[in-house]
């Protein structure tokens, strides 16, 4: 194979294109409130942290959050802040997760950890750019919302990395 | 200068004229501006999603009584100073958002290998759509992601080049003529030139 | 083979854990003392917890009260005596400033301290 470090950069934007595609897909499902997210463009980071080293990671989610801010057009207004605190929030956790705990962990785990790392990261925010004090009332059901998701997704990311064929070809 | 550099610059330099805003009705008039200018240049306006955010954000705001009282459900007390306090940060996320996508319009390019990395990702973007709508069968869906996965190939990839055309004088004015408006609309906010509505 | 381990369900645990405790902020919530102010132009009230300032007009003038750290006290009034300016700052539910000739009338609403029934039955 040629020198690893092209296909590397290649394969990183790869798993960031993913994430663009599965938020289009994200927004298209209609949802009963507007701030409401399933959080599927997370997928790809969680199944990437058994491909990527720690710096190709970090470059697969500012790849994730700034090509979702030119694409939805937000990358200038402090809706990318959201994004960008949600993302930091939950890679920083994951990979730190992954990385200590290793076996005793799986892949379950790691999504709702993120998932709630990423949450309280946007009400933070939320309670300083838009809600103000009824972020707290927010809170509960903003947090129940991402523990059901995340759970769902850390299933499929699970069962993903079991199944897939593509998935053993790259690992 | 391209057009797109002149978008960024005309939108980066208005930005500070929305986010600073004091003036209720100032805000409101800004708002729709950059509704009205994103909107000339094609990009789509939704009137639902923003007033779904202008009322969830005022409601959130009623939590902390300010100001007069208007009336009360129950012992609940509905403030004029919460609901406008409310309202003018659902404004001023809305300018943003739309400023935002007006700056984007001429698809601006990030410099170095970052932005040659937002391209190739872009390109696979188009690359997982298509080969995704060729997929009939996509259940189960891993087996579909797979085999969409692996008729991606790596080495194939390319990135389109775009240039984006330089700026005419009419697209310099017109710009410059944006930002003036803006902060214009800031000022006449500032001292209280438009009347303060709370 | 079951792919769930030791560490999912001590995080799924803690997420639960934070989610009940995320409740609590629905007891925080209600019940905080307000400043209510009544004046020609009618009724306003104010989170006693939040600092501002707020100015009314009345049959003399304007008067102009300040919120800060937890306290209110009416800083600024166009009446002669200056009553209510000299009356200081006040804190607790129950007390209450008076503007005569400017007809404003500041006092603090609400229960924190004593959590009385009424507060958690709402």
């Amino acid at each position: 194979m040629t020198p690893r470090s092209k296909p590397r950069i290649e394969f990183v934007a790869l798993l960031a294109a993913c994430a663009l595609f599965l938020s289009t897909i994200e927004y298209l499902i209609p949802k009963p409130l507007p701030f409401m997210r399933l959080g599927l463009a997370n997928l790809p980071l969680i199944i990437a942290l058994g491909l990527l080293s720690w710096k190709e990671y970090l470059l697969l989610a500012l790849l994730k959050v700034l090509g979702q801010a030119l694409i939805s057009g937000t990358i200038f207004s402090y809706i990318f802040l959201f994004s960008l605190a949600g993302t930091t929030a939950s890679i920083l956790i994951m990979l730190l997760l992954y990385n200590v705990l290793k076996k005793r962990v799986s892949l379950i785990g790691i999504s709702i950890a993120g998932a709630m790392a990423s949450n309280i990261a946007q009400l933070l925010l939320s309670r300083y750019l838009l809600f103000g004090e009824a972020a707290k009332l927010v809170a509960p059901p903003f947090l129940i919302v991402g523990l059901v998701t995340s759970i769902i997704l850390g299933v499929f990311a699970q069962q993903f990395i079991a199944k897939s064929r593509w998935y053993k070809g790259v690992q | 200068m391209s057009i797109a550099n002149v978008r960024l610059l005309a939108g980066l330099l208005a930005l500070p004229s929305i986010l600073f805003q004091r003036n209720f009705l100032a805000v409101i008039i800004q708002c729709l501006y950059v509704i009205v200018v994103a909107v000339s240049y094609s990009r789509r306006f939704k009137l639902l999603p923003n007033l779904i955010l202008l009322f969830s954000v005022s409601l959130a705001h009623l939590l902390q009584p300010n100001g007069l009282l208007l009336f009360s459900i129950g012992k609940f007390p509905i403030t004029l100073g919460a609901l406008t306090l409310g309202a003018h940060k659902a404004f001023t996320l809305i300018s943003l958002l739309y400023l935002s996508h007006y700056m984007v319009t001429a698809r601006p390019k990030f410099p170095g290998l970052l932005g040659q990395l937002i391209s190739l990702q872009f390109y696979f973007f188009e690359q997982i759509r298509e080969v995704w709508q060729s997929i009939k069968v996509k259940r189960p869906l891993i087996g579909a992601i797979d085999e969409m996965l692996l008729k991606i190939s790596l080495e194939s990839a390319k990135v389109a080049e775009h240039s984006s055309p330089r700026a005419s004088p009419k697209e310099l004015l017109f710009n410059a003529f944006h930002v003036v408006a803006l902060w214009t609309l800031f000022f006449l906010g500032y001292y209280s030139i438009l009347p303060i509505l709370n | 083979m079951t792919p769930i381990r030791v560490g999912d369900i001590i995080i799924f645990l803690l997420a639960v854990a934070l989610i009940i405790g995320s409740f609590s902020f629905y007891s925080t919530i209600s019940g905080k003392p307000e400043v209510r102010v009544k004046s020609g132009a009618g009724e306003s009230i104010y989170d006693l917890s939040v600092d501002t300032q707020a100015t009314f007009k009345g049959p003399v003038g304007e008067t102009t009260i300040e919120i800060r750290g937890g306290q209110v006290h009416v800083s600024e009034s166009d009446c002669r005596n200056k009553v209510c300016i000299s009356a200081g700052w006040i804190s607790s539910p129950g007390e209450w400033i008076i503007c005569l000739p400017n007809n404003v009338f500041v006092r603090i609403e609400g229960s924190l301290e004593e959590g009385s029934p009424d507060d958690t039955s709402f």
